[in-house]
This record gives structure tokens, C-alpha cells and sequence, in this order.
């Protein structure tokens, strides 16, 4: 494997990249860990311990509790009283289904420290682990009530209410999203798929606007081109629509269409195969029962 | 940044901290002289204006790579792969643990 000879900073530079773009590629994080970074930890220096933390979690991840354990334990050395490192024992906990320990510690820690936001986020995770969604979405529209420009828990009860199929209310936090980040096409996409869920001739408009606005943002989404062909196809054909919404419906599944298949003739080939799979997850199979 | 750059505004600060010593020391002059003042010399003038362009150009190269100004383009390297994933509420009861017992 070719990661064996990578030199230590090369590694320690992609672990930041990873950190900052929140990917989560838990085994490469563990390999890269054992074959490099262990033998050079000293030289990390204060970065060291944002590693540390990285590694932790994709070990849990992986269920390494070796790995977990020594970097646990490290961190309790360099930092014994921190409420952090606390959190990444109720996370341990967590990972082998002791949950009512994590509660606990997660318990201990906000009646300690009220603003500590993290905390918060790990009891709706302890509860959303345990299929207890309901009590999740609870304690998550409570943590919002007091944190409220927190974008991660707005995209985390969005998925919770799309679970139960509450899509009036899914709907309202990805608008929330949206106040903060109007130009990502990806929220914008995110919030035309849950009016397109809904369904009806008004959904059924919203969501063919908002698709159009993510796919000028970025001409090479190919699920909101897929969003803007589907939404214009069913407009057209249903019977509420004026005949000049018709021609423009029409028109614009067309272009849509153009898009794509300019794009799989293009030579990032590559890139539409991996998308095309995602646009499939995107259609929808007859909803005209909402007529 | 290379020490091209670090040059450049050196030079720019002397330049410019030269003309304003040199225009306080042509006011003191007129005023010695009794003299009305209605404007800079010229050549103070042009050379204030010449060390702040470099200056400004030695500190925009100094201040390293520029960020491309339309906000969309950015984003659309993102991949929603990325960008759905929410680091505080990653949970652990997954199939994963099956790959390693």
C-alpha cells in the first residue's frame, strides 16, 4: 500500500482537509493512524490533540476500542478536568450501548456548564441511537429554542421530521438553512425534493422554482436538473395548469434535459455516473393521487 | 509571499512617510517665509500618490491567494456527501462494528 510511505506531514495535512470538510472516512482516518501518525505524535504538537479527537471518533467508528482506548486515555492525561474530554467518554459509552452511563456523564456536564452546546447534541443522538425519535425531536426543538443559528441541528431535525414524514415541518428547517446560506444550491435542491414529496399543483410550482435556482447556481447539479425535468413534466400534464405555464413547463424540461445529456457526453463521465445513481434515489413513481 | 513582495512595501512605506516629511517640511518653509499656502508641489504630489499604489500592491501579494468573488462557485465543488454529514451527531449503533469485532 502505497499510504506506508507517505510522509508524516502529507498525512497530518489530509486529516486537517478531512477535518475541515467533515468527511467521514472513519478506516482510512484509523489505517493512516496506526501506519503513521503513532510513531510521530510527539511532532504534532497542539495540533496533536485535534487529531487525537479525529482519530478517536472514527475509531469508535470502526469499533477499534484499542485505538479508542489509547487515544482516551491520552487525552485524559493532557487535559484531566476538561468537560470535552468528559464528552468523548459519554461518546465511548455510547458507542457500546451504555447509554443510560452516557446520559449521565452528558447530565453532569450541562448542569456543570448551561451553554455547552455539544453536550446537548449528544443526549438527541444517545436518543435518536436508541429509535427513541420522537424524544429526539423533542430535546432537539428544545436545544433550538436556546441555540438558535446552530445550522447543523436545523439540518438534523430536518432529517428527523423527513423520518416521520412531517414535511410542512421538515420544510420550515431547511427554510431556516436558507436564511443562512441562500446561495447553496444544495439547500436549495434539499428544499424543492420536500415540496416535490408533498406533492399537489402548488408544491409541485415551489419546488419547480427552487430546483431552477439551484440549477443556475450550479449548472452541473445533476439531481436538481433531474428535480426541474420531473417537476416540469408532471406540471405539464396536469390539468390545473394554464396552457402558458404549459409552454414554459415544457420548455424547461427540455433544457433540463439538454443539460444532462450534455453532461454525460462531456468527459466528466466520471462524475455523472456516481450522480445518476443519486438522481434515481430522486424520482418519484406516479403521484398524481394528490390531484 | 516572496521577499520580492516584502521589498516592494518597504519601499512604498519609505517612499510615502518621505513625502509627508517632506510636505510638513514645505509648509514650515512657507510659513518661515510668510508665504501663502496654496498646494503641494508637484512632485510631493506624484510621489505620495506613487509609494501608496505600491504599498497597496505589496500588501494584496503579501496577503496571499484571492478568493474567487461570485459566492456560488465556490459551493459548487460541495458535494452533498460532505456536507450532510453533521460531526456532533455522528451515531455509533451502525453496521460498521461488524467490519472490526
Amino acid at each position: 500500500m502505497e499510504k506506508q510511505y507517505k510522509h508524516w506531514e502529507d498525512v497530518r495535512d489530509l486529516l486537517r482537509n478531512w477535518r475541515e470538510e467533515n468527511c467521514r472516512q472513519s478506516e482510512d482516518v484509523v489505517d493512516l493512524w496506526n501506519e503513521v501518525l503513532a510513531n510521530h505524535f510527539g511532532k504534532l504538537g497542539d495540533e496533536g490533540w485535534l487529531v487525537l479527537e479525529q482519530v478517536f471518533i472514527a475509531a469508535l467508528d470502526c469499533h477499534n476500542m484499542e485505538v479508542a482506548n489509547f487515544c482516551l486515555s491520552k487525552l485524559n492525561q493532557e487535559f484531566p478536568d476538561s468537560l470535552r474530554v468528559k464528552r468523548l467518554k459519554a461518546m465511548k459509552y455510547e458507542a457500546s450501548e451504555k447509554y443510560e452511563h452516557a446520559l449521565d456523564i452528558l447530565d453532569l456536564i450541562i448542569k456543570k456548564d448551561e451553554t455547552n452546546a455539544a453536550s446537548r447534541k449528544r443526549k438527541v443522538t444517545i436518543y435518536k441511537s436508541q429509535g427513541m425519535i420522537i424524544e429526539a425531536i423533542k430535546e432537539l426543538t428544545d436545544y433550538l429554542r436556546i441555540f438558535m443559528a446552530d445550522q447543523e441541528a436545523w439540518m438534523e431535525l430536518c432529517d428527523l421530521y423527513i423520518s416521520q414524514q412531517e414535511w410542512n415541518k421538515a420544510a420550515f428547517c431547511v427554510e431556516e438553512l436558507l436564511l443562512h446560506s441562500p446561495f447553496n444550491h444544495l439547500y436549495l435542491q434539499r428544499y424543492a425534493e420536500i415540496k416535490y414529496t408533498q406533492g399537489g399543483y402548488e408544491n409541485l410550482e415551489v419546488a419547480r422554482s427552487y430546483y431552477s435556482q439551484a440549477a443556475k447556481l450550479n449548472p452541473k447539479n445533476v439531481r436538481a436538473l433531474y428535480g426541474l425535468m420531473l417537476t416540469s413534466v408532471h406540471m405539464a400534464s396536469n390539468s390545473k395548469c394554464p396552457s402558458q405555464k404549459k409552454k414554459e413547463s415544457i420548455k424547461l424540461s427540455e433544457w433540463a434535459t439538454n443539460q444532462l445529456s450534455q453532461l454525460q457526453d462531456s468527459n466528466d463521465s466520471k462524475l455523472f455516473s456516481s450522480q445518476i445513481l443519486e438522481g434515481m434515489g430522486n424520482l418519484q413513481i406516479g403521484n398524481d393521487s394528490k390531484n | 509571499s516572496s521577499s520580492m513582495n516584502k521589498y516592494i512595501f518597504i519601499l512604498g512605506m519609505v517612499l510615502l512617510f518621505h513625502a509627508a516629511y517632506s510636505a510638513a517640511q514645505h509648509r514650515s518653509y512657507l510659513r518661515l517665509t510668510e508665504q501663502e499656502f496654496t498646494s503641494l508641489p508637484a512632485d510631493i504630489v506624484l510621489q505620495t500618490i506613487f509609494s501608496l499604489l505600491l504599498t497597496v500592491f505589496g500588501v494584496t501579494m503579501i496577503a496571499g491567494e484571492f478568493k474567487e468573488i461570485r459566492s456560488n462557485i465556490d459551493l459548487q465543488k460541495k458535494t452533498w456527501k460532505n456536507l450532510n454529514n453533521r460531526p456532533s451527531f455522528y451515531t455509533f449503533n451502525h453496521r460498521g462494528h461488524i467490519f472490526n469485532p
